[in-house]
């Protein structure tokens, strides 16, 4: 086996590995897995109910602050 | 009778007990009001999806809300110190939740919240039952939001998170990020090692060789300088106190075999070191870490006592009431009381009277009786009765104020017994690089290479790597732990049993720690004609501890509560209670109590006496004592027999104090000590140079245990006294007290012996290395041989434990 390829390998695996260390790093320091049943309680409920849900929360957020920018309480962006 | 389940809470009752009600036309059960109401709303709106959610889970049947402090939840006092304003204009609190049980519970919670309008997020952490909820003033209260949360029968308290609890989860995230590093550098490491260790033997192309130490270089680079950050800080720090520890060698041993690795892969010259250099790294490490993660939980329930203290009180100023907030009360000022509320300012009753639970303070489960002149104690609980009393204290004073700040304060600094694996290492350090540094002049004046005398210097430290030495402890301490499992008896942390087998004095609780904590009867008078069951009947319709003391003493009598008619019942706090049964009247209750109906009972006792007189004659003495655990006496004798000192404090009176500690064997006992009194004897102690275990099972323990050395809690105590504590007592008894001593003893013994097995191993594979003999073969034998030394030790603990 040239050297080459065992570079290329090397290199290939590694950096794909440490993708996945990157991903997970990010969701442990944006508190992802603070609650360590999370993820498997969303698998066990989580239908579209849920998602109506979450999608509701992101208007109802909007709303709020739109209202509060008419209201000239908020800044602009 | 037949059992069947309420449809909300799923746990089983009675048919004739049940609530029948019918929702659909279906017939459903319910055990109480709650549980039917909370049915009802979640049925209404459309969420009885959670029934299917919760499986085979049961709940906590629901309180009826009561509504009572809902208002304390809008005030100006509450809002400054638990509310958060954002930069958006949203307000955010952080709760933890009361009765979350299961995942379906979480859901529930998190659902009904989302659809109440204005409120911006929920969420909810199922793991520590905390919450957190961003809301807009604007369109709801929070009061509002508390009601919702009660309304389908759980109940939320506000905490104050920056108080400990960021500073905790952001540490255990930064070292969980230092592992996973390390852990994946390892791991990818190993397997291009493996196939150099193979090339070793079977020849190697050198061109591949470049490229997999590369690859390495690559991999070790992140490890020691992300990873290992915390060895190099912790070096730096001891180094600019003027003392030298374990990080220390582990810094340079991993930073100089790195460099050497960099220069042997970059001349081409002897092997390299990556691996060895990940693999210190991250098994130190994880020790480390373990450390982190097991800091003791106590944040949690420290936020649950801070968040049930009311935020404000009613002042009676010129005869007008107002709610005042806590802070701006002044001394002299007079407060209202009412039944159920908790006095959080310290004063002198001027009007009114009532009983009081003092137990989170005395320990001791008694109401005591107030009246005007009386001193009341913040902490304590107003049972019954409105009382105006006159603030001798402003809050920050006030001795509830004074236990809270303690407890924090105590949480973060608990003293540490320096660890003997610490003070060698130190010792250990300093030899070793010592001898790496002569090693290295020796070498290279003796041969003129400085090559060469690099390699042998730098052998000497990998080495004499910590393996050995940081295994000692660690192995020693696993069985230990196992073996105190088996008994029922939890450490915490692996040190601390290093930290009880060096203490010298164990300071005692009595009630709930050695004694049974109720009281039980021990000597029963009969006086004219009465009839056991009827008392039965009569003492059964009490709470009170000594009504249930004399009802379990009759029960195990055999006397089983009369089937007869009872009525005009009547239950005098702290005195006594009266009835009528069969036509016949009946007055129970202290001396005094029969006293005021003109019946004088001829006794004397220095126990707890319940006297019962039947139209109007006595007719039975009990008198009632709290009785000493079984095998205390013994255990206390034992634990005397080690060398161990042992006090005893209590939170009940001289008198008690006095004979529970002759039948224990105990000369030295202190009375009527309250929280902070209990915590400074303590801190005296500690002054004096003892190492103290405490023993403790209340809320009143809880700041004395966070002081000692060791606490130790009853499985069955409370919360607080649990989460501050050290070590378990599972199954409350005090042998299992002497068997804690007992492990600890053996396990420290073990801990030195592995101790020194180490240091015998470095003292004869280092001079082999300083001559120069040491190749990676030979370092892998003997560094396995001398583990292998030390595990073997380490299991004799398990073996002569149970012989024993």
């Amino acid at each position: 086996m040239s050297a080459s390829v065992i570079a290329m390998m090397l290199g290939v695996s590694t950096l794909l590995g440490a993708l996945g260390l990157v991903a997970l790093l990010w969701g442990l320091r944006t508190g992802q897995f603070d609650d360590t049943s999370k993820f498997l309680d969303g698998a066990r409920f989580d239908g579209e109910d849920e998602l109506k849900d979450a999608v509701m929360m992101e208007e109802k957020r909007k709303k709020a602050l739109q209202k509060r920018r008419k209201d000239k309480r908020v800044m602009p962006d | 009778m037949s059992k069947i389940k309420c449809d909300h809470c799923r746990l089983e009752f009675d048919e004739k007990v049940m609530i029948e009600d019918e929702i659909d036309n279906q017939k459903k059960y319910f055990c109480c009001k709650g549980c039917q109401g909370v049915y009802r709303l979640l049925k209404e709106e459309g969420l009885d999806s959670f029934y299917d959610k919760l499986g085979n889970n049961a709940l906590e049947p629901a309180k009826p809300d009561s509504g009572g402090d809902l208002e304390r939840f809008d005030l100006e006092g509450f809002m400054n110190r638990y509310v958060k304003k954002r930069d958006d204009g949203f307000l955010q609190i952080s709760l933890i939740m009361e009765g979350i049980h299961c995942a379906a519970c979480v859901w529930l919670n998190e659902k009904v919240l989302h659809k109440l309008p204005g409120v911006i997020e929920a969420s909810i952490n199922y793991t520590n039952n905390k919450a957190r909820v961003v809301w807009d003033p604007e369109e709801v209260k929070l009061s509002k939001i508390i009601e919702t949360i009660r309304s389908i029968g759980y109940n939320a308290y506000p905490y104050d998170p920056e108080l400990q609890e960021e500073r905790a989860v952001k540490q255990r995230r930064d070292y969980y990020s230092r592992i996973l590093v390390a852990v994946f550098a390892t791991m990818n490491i190993m397997w291009i090692a493996i196939a150099k260790y193979v090339g070793f033997f079977t020849g190697m192309r050198q061109d591949i060789k470049d490229i997999l130490n590369f690859a390495e270089f690559v991999l070790a680079t992140p490890t020691l300088f992300y990873s290992g950050w915390v060895y190099y800080r912790s070096a730096y720090y001891a180094l600019k106190n003027r003392y030298v520890n374990m990080d220390l060698l582990v810094a340079t041993g991993a930073t100089m075999a790195y460099l050497y690795s960099i220069y042997a892969m970059i001349t081409r010259s002897g092997e390299v070191y990556f691996d060895s250099v990940t693999m210190i790294v991250t098994f130190i490490l994880v020790g480390k870490y373990l450390e982190v993660l097991s800091k003791k939980q106590a944040v949690d329930t420290l936020d649950s006592i801070m968040g049930t203290i009311p935020t404000e009180v009613t002042v009676v100023k010129d005869g007008t009431k107002s709610l005042i907030s806590v802070e701006n009360v002044k001394v002299g000022d007079v407060i209202e009381l009412k039944p159920g509320e908790k006095v959080v300012i310290d004063g002198i009753v001027v009007s009114g009277s009532a009983s009081f639970d003092e137990s989170s303070l005395t320990g001791e489960s008694d109401p005591v009786f107030k009246k005007e002149g009386d001193e009341i104690l913040s902490g304590s609980i107003d049972l019954d009765g409105v009382v105006r009393y006159r603030a001798t204290h402003d809050f920050g004073g006030s001795l509830l104020c004074n236990i809270v700040s303690l407890l924090e304060e105590a949480v973060t600094k608990k003293p540490k017994i320096e660890k003997l694996v610490n003070q060698i290492s130190g010792q250990f350090s300093i030899t070793i690089l010592s001898i790496a540094a002569m090693t290295f002049l020796g070498w290279f004046f003796y041969t003129q290479e400085f090559e060469k005398a690099l390699i042998v210097a730098i052998s000497v430290i990998v080495i004499a790597c910590p393996c050995a030495l940081g295994l000692a402890t660690p192995m020693a301490t696993l069985v230990g732990l196992g073996v105190a499992a088996k008994r029922r008896i939890l450490f915490k942390e692996a040190a601390f049993l290093e930290t009880m087998a060096k203490c010298d004095t164990l300071v005692l609780d009595k009630t709930g720690t050695i004694t049974k904590g109720r009281p039980s009867v021990v000597t029963y008078h009969r006086l004219g004609d009465a009839e056991d069951t009827e008392i039965a009947l009569l003492v059964s319709m009490s709470n009170h501890p000594v009504s249930r003391g004399v009802a379990e003493f009759l029960r195990a009598k055999g006397a089983v509560p009369a089937s007869k008619e009872l009525s005009d019942f009547k239950e005098i706090q702290a005195k006594g209670i009266k009835a009528t049964i069969a036509g016949r009247s009946y007055i129970a209750g202290s001396l005094g109590f029969l006293q005021e109906f003109g019946i004088s009972v001829d006794i004397e006792s220095e126990n707890t006496v319940f006297a019962v007189a039947v139209d109007g004659k006595a007719v039975a003495v009990f008198e009632l004592a709290d009785e000493i655990k079984e095998g205390a006496v013994e255990a206390v004798r034992a634990i005397k027999e080690m060398g161990i000192e042992v006090v005893m404090l209590t939170g009940d009176n001289e008198k008690v104090a006095k004979r529970v500690a002759a039948a224990l064997g105990i000369s030295d006992y202190r009375s009527k000590m309250l929280p902070h009194q209990k915590s400074a004897f303590i801190e005296n102690l500690h002054s004096r140079g003892k190492k103290v275990v405490m023993a403790g099972d209340g809320i009143n323990d809880a700041v004395a245990l966070s002081k000692s050395d060791i606490a130790v809690a009853m499985g069955s105590g409370a919360d607080v006294a649990i989460n501050v504590s050290d070590v378990v007592l599972l199954d409350d008894s005090p042998e299992a007290l002497y068997e804690a001593f007992k492990i600890s003893k053996r396990t420290f013994k073990a801990v030195k012996e592995n101790l020194a097995l180490s240091l015998i191993y470095n003292s004869l594979a280092v001079p082999v290395a300083v001559m120069g003999y040491v190749n990676p073969l030979v370092a892998a034998i003997s560094m396995s041989l001398s583990s292998l030394l030390v595990v073997g030790n380490s299991i004799r603990i398990k073996l002569s434990l149970s012989s024993k």
